[in-house]
Order: C-alpha cells, then structure tokens, then sequence
C-alpha cells in the first residue's frame, strides 16, 4: 500500500478513491438499468448504439469503423485535447523494465474502460468534458512469474462487456470479471498457466454468453489454444488446440520424431471475429516454434501461421487457410481476421481478410476457406517471388519437400545460418488492428515497412526447457525501419494508396467516413483524409503511441481517444531500428480530444 | 518506502539532460513514474546483510543485467539473440569488469561506464575506430564500484554453478511469486522456501 508521503498525486488521488467506494457502494444497492447490461443483442447490433464502442475491434466484424462524424475532414483540424489521465502499471517485472499500453478503450454510456499492461482495469467517467476515475481494479498480477516468460512486453489490449460485468485477462493467465458498478472482482478462472510458457496479453472476445481467450508462448515452447468459458457457470465449454493431436487431422503436418507438435507453438493472442450468420469464430494463428530451425519440424506446421474458423458452439475446427507453410522466418498469422461482404457477379462476396506478418494481404471466402486474392502491402519482399494465383500459397511453396526453403538465398536454414529477411520478423504488420471503411471499401493497415537479420540455432530436444526460449536463433537490426499507413481497396484487391512515415506503425487504425486516425511510437497522433491520406491533423503527445485510436460520443459530443505508452517488443527488441526511439520514455497515459 | 539509492535517481536525471529543453519539460512529468522502477527491483533483490554480494546483486537487477542473461544467469537464445550463460563463463573477475565497462564489440552485451568509448577508450577503441562494432548502450551507466560489486556477485553466486535450482531462485527473488515452482523437486521441502521470504513486506 501507499502511504502519504507527501507526494502531491497521492494527496489528490486519496479523497478521490473515497468518493468512488461511496458512490459505488450506493449504486450497488440499485438494481443495474436494462440500457447498461451488455447482452448478445447488444453485441450483434453495436449499429444502433454509434456513440459506444463496445467490442475490442468496434464490432464483431472488426471493421474498427464508426458512422460518427461530427469530427471530419473539414473541422478536423481544430481538434483539442479534451483532457487526460495518468495511468499506472509501468512497473518492471521479469525480464521486463517496464511495462506499456496497447490497449483499445471500451465505451458505454459515457464510461471508459481502459487497461494497463499488468491488467489492471479503469472504469473512467467521462461526462462533463472530463475525466474521473470510479474505480481501479488491479488483480495483482505476478510480475516476476508472468514478465519472465512474455516474449514481447508487458501488454494487456482490454476488456469486453458483458451483462453487468467487466471481462479481463491478465499476463499471468487469469480471466476476471468485475462488477461494472462497484469494481469489486465478481469472480476469476485461471485459463492459462506461465510454467508452460503461457501467458495472456489480448481482450476477450464474448460470444453467446462465453468468454473467448488467446493464449501467447510460441517463443517459449507452447502448444498453442483457443478457449470459450461460460460467463454464467465460469466453467470452460471448449479449448481447441491450434496444433492438432496424435492421430487428429493434420497431424500428419509434422513429420519429425522428436514430438515437435508438442511444444509446436501456434499462439493465438490477438482477439479474434465472429460472424454470427454462420456461427463461426475466426481467429489468427501464430507461429511454430522454435522459430528459426524450420528443419527441427518437418512437415507443413498446421494450423500456424493459419486463419482458423472454429464452430462458436463446439469450437469444432470448420476450416483453415495457411499464409507461410513450415514458416522459417517467425510470420505470424495471429493478426484480426476482418470480415467483409463486398459484390460480386453472382451475389455479395462473403471475405475474410488478413494482412500478414510475411508482408501479403490476404481476402480468403470465409464460407470455404478458399483463396480470393492476395497482394504484398510492403514495399520489399525478399523471401518469395510472390503467391500463386490460384491457391495463394508462395510460388516456391512444395508440398513434398519436409522443410520449405521459399527463395534459399535469403531463407533461414540449417545451411544458411545468418540472413537478411524483407519483411523482418516483425512484419509486415504485427498485432495493432487494421480498419475497414465499408462506404468506401478501403481496408487501412498499419504497416511495418522492415528488413532484419535471422542468426539460426540448431536447436535439439535437451534444448527445450520449461519457461526458457525456444526460438532456433534470434534476430537483430542492422538496418533502419519505416512505416506506412496502406490502404486497399477491396473491390480490386490493389493497393489504393501508401502514406509513407518514418517509424513503423506500432498503434492500429480507427476509420471514421471520411478520415482514419493513427499514431506513431515517436508521439504523433495523425488524423488522415480517408481517401488521399493525406495529413490533415497531427498532435504530439510526448510519449510513444504503441495503441490504436478509437471513438465515441458523451452527451452527444464526439471524442477520440488513445493511450499512450511505449512498451511491448519494440521498445526491448527492435528498437536498434529506430534509434530515435530510445529517447521516448516508459508512460501510461490516456489522452481524449474533442473539437 | 521510497529507499532509491541516490545513484539511480541521478542517472535518471543525466538522461534527461540529453534532451532539448521542450522536451525535457514534457518528460518531467514522467520522473515520478520513472524513480519507483529501480526501486520494486530493490525489494525483491535485498540479500542478507551478511552477503557482500548484496550490492552487486542489487546492480544485477538495476542494470537490468536479468532482461538478457535471466536471474539465473543462464542466458539463452530468443528475440534478444544469444546471451552468454554467466554459469558457464571462464571470465575472470578482471575480464568481467571490463566487459560490463565496455560491453563487447560486435555483440549485444552493452557497455555500461559512463563515457566508455568517448573519454575513456575501450579495447583501445573510441567510437570512431569501433564504428559498426559499437555495442549498445546500457540502460543505466554503472559506477566503478558498482561494476566491480556485480561482478563480484557473478562469481560468487554465478560463474560454476550448475542448473539452477529452487533455492537458488527464492534466494533471488525472496517473495512470494510463483516464479521459482517450475524448480521445485519433490526432494525441495517447501521449508527451503520460508526463511528467505520473511523480508516481504
Ligand atoms: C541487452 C542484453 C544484455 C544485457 C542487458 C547484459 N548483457 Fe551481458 N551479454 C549479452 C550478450 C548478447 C553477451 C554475449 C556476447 C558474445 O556473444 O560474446 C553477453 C556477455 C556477457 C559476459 C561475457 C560472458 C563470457 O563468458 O564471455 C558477461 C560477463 C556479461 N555479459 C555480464 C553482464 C552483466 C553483469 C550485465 C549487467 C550489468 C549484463 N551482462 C547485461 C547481453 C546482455
């Protein structure tokens, strides 16, 4: 606990608290008004309610895109910061000095709901064109336990609604519920378990009165899961496994002796869609492991670097499409899948897209599984010629050969130990969100525009220890790294516009109908036009923008709002990219504007 | 409770004197945030008084020693490349003090003296002759003494040491975290365990 200490924020912040226990206390006693229990209803028709922002990507299709517009192109340049609040979990822990914000605010009914990196929870009013903390629920995460075995920063990207609860995760593997009105935990399961390796950094995705969790580790040995608990009974209603067991329908993907499938990773800790016309969750894949000694894992590596659609009901696995088979290079498929209709010559074209760590956007039919289109989104692309027409898969790609060696040259391999990689292992484009305008059919990525160099491990079997790196080798960055914000039109499948910035897209985007909104790790916040992307506004918040935007209205004004808060793998892996960037110091903050 | 050796705050603060003013102005801000890192880090690394390796470990977690080589020292691959296993290390006390001063050219073990390649050559280097060998810049920089203190605590607690053990990690740690299960056997009583933890506040 905090004493006083005469440290002036602990003065002001102490009587604050009090007013939250009391007011929260009263309004406990009251029974919770229908308008603020979130319910399926609620979640299927978010449309109906544009002044909120209820799920972690907007909607259950991921679109991040809202119909408000009181802020456009033609005012948007007289937009303000409305106020800010300081946020806490900074503290280091592991292998962690400090801890960052990638998290997406939550709106209701003129409340946010913001995390920090060790999950701690903020119910944040936001009437009266300010900011006043409720509550601050902190699950008291083990630090030392969780940090160790993160492989990529201290992260925890938000919450979800549900009934009169406030759903969350924590790195060390627990998912909360807290009561909305009083703060007060409710009840917690543990869900993932760090002496596997397994930690937790996404938002839950609710689905039908289940709770839907992802799981991080690849780097550390995991066998990667999706996991559904019932919110009513806290019991788990199903857990697929993202690497299939013995015997179980592809299996026979890994062809090696030494049980490589059994710590074969396949993470899954970027929030998945749902649609619900189908019943169908789609969720992204990550990578096998270890990362770099593809040879270690012979054999195609399913379901990683996968979009996968789960039955919402059973979890049952309905289909699959792999972007990198038997990856050698780290390419994650974890990102959002966006779910988008668009016409076509015999009916609406029902897609599923996906822009990947390996630098290719992808529009699967999420009906089948099936391959629309695909195109690079980066600038550079060294390890494939490109993907076949037909299937998608990259040209070099051979179905009999064991181990894939893509164009050989450039590829990490048993033979060819150091090597350059465009994209880097990064991406491409890593967990922060895209955005998809439905007016204008254009899908916005957050794009890291990245080359960097693989040093292979040959890894063997005595090698793999609990909570200890199983990666096959590691990167470093001796060459300088840039972004863009791409934007592809998705009746075509082309590229409709690149707005080039010197640091890598570490935030996501937020469309509006004309305008998208964006951030960069050296502390720009950047209102686009929608089309041109074109910079029509640009605010510098002192910190490192690691966090997508998003938006709302309270009292019928419309705010932005983003955290700021450099963490995650950049800041302690990559940033000999972007040397600038060590200047930008550790931060936890929430900063709203308005017109 | 805010038990921060004058050291770090100072560090801090060098840092700080690097920026342009504006700059500067906006971070100040952040300071208060910044000082209680070392500090949780100096809760859970107070050894007995008695150990004189007390302050080199307490320098083991502040220079944030643990973020490449882990608390045990061992290293190990991963996104950070590979961090030489200290337990295995054949370094003398001598070669290890030079090597946190300097870091190592050409791999990713930073330097971490104040002025390392620009006053004070390294490996009868400056920045110039070592251009693209230069290695990273700690995140704090250490005093003489403090380099000299763990590396103290490298070879009295890390170099020829063999797995690491559960008594090992609650002797690190001294807290309640779940951090050190994975070492338990069932030949670790979970007595081992309380005499180190009693410091927990
Ligand atoms: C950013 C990561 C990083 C940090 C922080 C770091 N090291 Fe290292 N260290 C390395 C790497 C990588 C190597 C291996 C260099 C090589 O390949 O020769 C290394 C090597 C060493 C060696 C040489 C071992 C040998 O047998 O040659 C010593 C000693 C050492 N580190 C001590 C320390 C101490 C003490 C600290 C804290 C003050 C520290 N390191 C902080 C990455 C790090």
């Amino acid at each position: 606990m905090r004493k006083f200490s005469g440290h002036s924020s602990t003065f002001t912040r102490a009587p604050l608290l009090a007013v939250a226990i009391a007011a929260g206390g009263m309004m406990a006693a009251l029974p919770a008004s229908a308008a603020d229990q979130v319910s399926q209803e609620r979640l299927l028709n978010v449309e109906k309610e544009p002044g909120n922002w209820l799920h972690h990507h907007q909607n259950y299709s991921a679109h991040r895109f809202s119909t408000l517009k009181e802020i456009n192109k033609d005012n948007v340049k007289n937009l303000k910061v409305a106020w800010t609040m300081h946020l806490g979990g900074i503290e280091p822990g592991g292998i962690w000095s400090h801890g960052g914000l990638e998290g997406t605010p939550i709106a209701e009914n003129g409340f946010l709901y913001v995390t920090d990196g060790w999950g701690s929870v903020y119910k944040i009013d936001a009437h009266g064109g300010r900011g006043v903390l409720v509550w601050k629920m902190d699950p008291k995460t083990d630090r030392d336990w969780a940090g160790a075995v993160a492989c990529c920063g201290v992260d925890n990207r938000g919450v979800a609604l549900w009934g009169d609860l406030v759903v969350s995760h924590t790195l060390d593997g627990r998912l909360i519920a807290t009561n909305k009105e009083t703060g007060q935990v409710a009840w917690q399961r543990t869900v993932a378990n760090p002496d596997k390796g397994e930690v937790i950094t996404g938002a839950p995705l609710i689905v039908k009165n289940m709770a839907i969790t992802g799981v991080a580790g690849a780097e550390y040995g995991i066998r990667g899961w999706i996991a559904a608990t019932d919110l009513s009974t806290q019991k788990e209603v199903w857990r697929t496994y993202t690497i299939p067991g013995k015997g179980e329908p592809g299996s026979e993907t890994w062809k090696d002796s030494d049980n490589a499938a059994a710590a074969g990773g396949g993470s899954t800790w970027v929030t998945g869609t749902y649609d619900p016309a189908t019943d169908t969750i789609i969720w992204g894949i990550g990578n096998p492991g270890p990362d770099w000694d593809n040879a270690y894992r012979p054999g195609d590596n399913l379901y990683t670097d996968s979009s996968l659609a789960l039955d919402a009901t059973t979890g049952k696995i309905k289909w699959h499409y792999q972007h990198t088979p038997n990856d050698p290079y780290d390419y994650d498929s974890v990102a959002e899948n966006v779910l988008v209709d668009i016409p076509g010559p015999s009916g609406p074209r029902k897609l599923a897209l996906e822009a990947d760590r390996n630098g290719f956007a992808y529009a699967i039919d999420r009906t089948t599984g099936k391959f629309v289109w695909g195109l690079p989104f980066v600038k550079k692309v060294t390890w494939t010629k490109g993907l076949d027409p037909e299937s998608g898969k990259p040209i070099e790609y051979d179905p009999n050969k064991p181990v894939q060696t893509y164009i050989a040259s450039v590829t990490p391999s048993r033979t060819n130990l150091e090597t350059d990689i465009c994209p880097g292992n990064m991406g491409g484009k890593n967990w922060p969100p895209t955005a998809y305008n439905p007016e204008l059919k254009l899908w916005y990525i957050p794009v890291i525009e990245s080359c960097n160099r693989i040093k292979v491990e040959v890894m063997t079997p005595d090698k793999l220890k609990p909570r200890e790196f199983w990666t096959g080798g590691g990167p470093s960055q001796p060459f300088r790294i840039t972004g863009s914000v791409t934007a592809i039109d998705v009746t075509t499948g082309k590229i409709a516009q690149k707005m080039e910035t010197p640091f890598p897209n570490l935030g996501g985007m937020l469309a509006t109908p004309d305008l998208v909104f964006t951030g960069q790790p050296s502390g720009e916040v950047h209102a686009l036009d929608a089309k041109s992307l074109q910079k029509l506004w640009e605010f510098n918040t002192g910190g490192g923008v690691n966090a997508p935007p998003m938006t709302f209205t309270v009292d019928g004004k419309q705010y932005v709002a983003i955290l700021v808060g450099l963490g995650g793998a950049w800041d302690k892996w990559f940033i000999d990219s972007t040397p600038e960037l060590k200047k930008i110091q550790p931060g936890s903050m929430l900063y709203v504007f308005a017109l | 409770m805010r038990a921060l050796p004058a050291s770090s705050t100072r560090d801090v603060m060098m840092i700080f004197n690097g920026f342009p003013a504006t700059v500067s102005a906006l971070l100040a801000s952040v300071v208060a945030l910044n000082v209680s890192m070392p500090a949780a880090y100096g809760q859970s690394a107070q050894a007995p008084a008695s150990d004189p390796s007390n302050a080199g470990k307490a320098v083991f977690a502040k220079a944030n020693c643990l973020g490449c080589h882990k608390w045990h020292g061992n290293g190990g691959g991963g996104y950070g490349g590979d961090a030489l296993s200290l337990r295995k290390t054949e370094l003398t006390r001598d070669q290890i003090v030079e090597t946190v001063g300097c870091g190592r050219p050409g791999t990713g073990m930073p330097f971490f003296m104040r002025g390392a390649y620009d006053e004070v050559k390294c490996h009868d280097m400056n920045r110039q002759d070592a251009g693209a060998q230069m290695p990273p810049e700690g995140g704090t920089f250490l005093r003489q003494k403090d380099i000299e203190a763990v590396a103290d605590y490298v070879i009295a607690h890390i170099k020829g040491a063999g797995e690491p053990t559960y008594a090992e990690c609650v002797t690190f740690f001294s807290s309640t975290s779940r951090v050190c299960d994975i070492y338990k056997t069932p030949a670790t009583k979970p007595d081992d365990a309380t005499a180190s933890m009693g410091n927990r506040q």
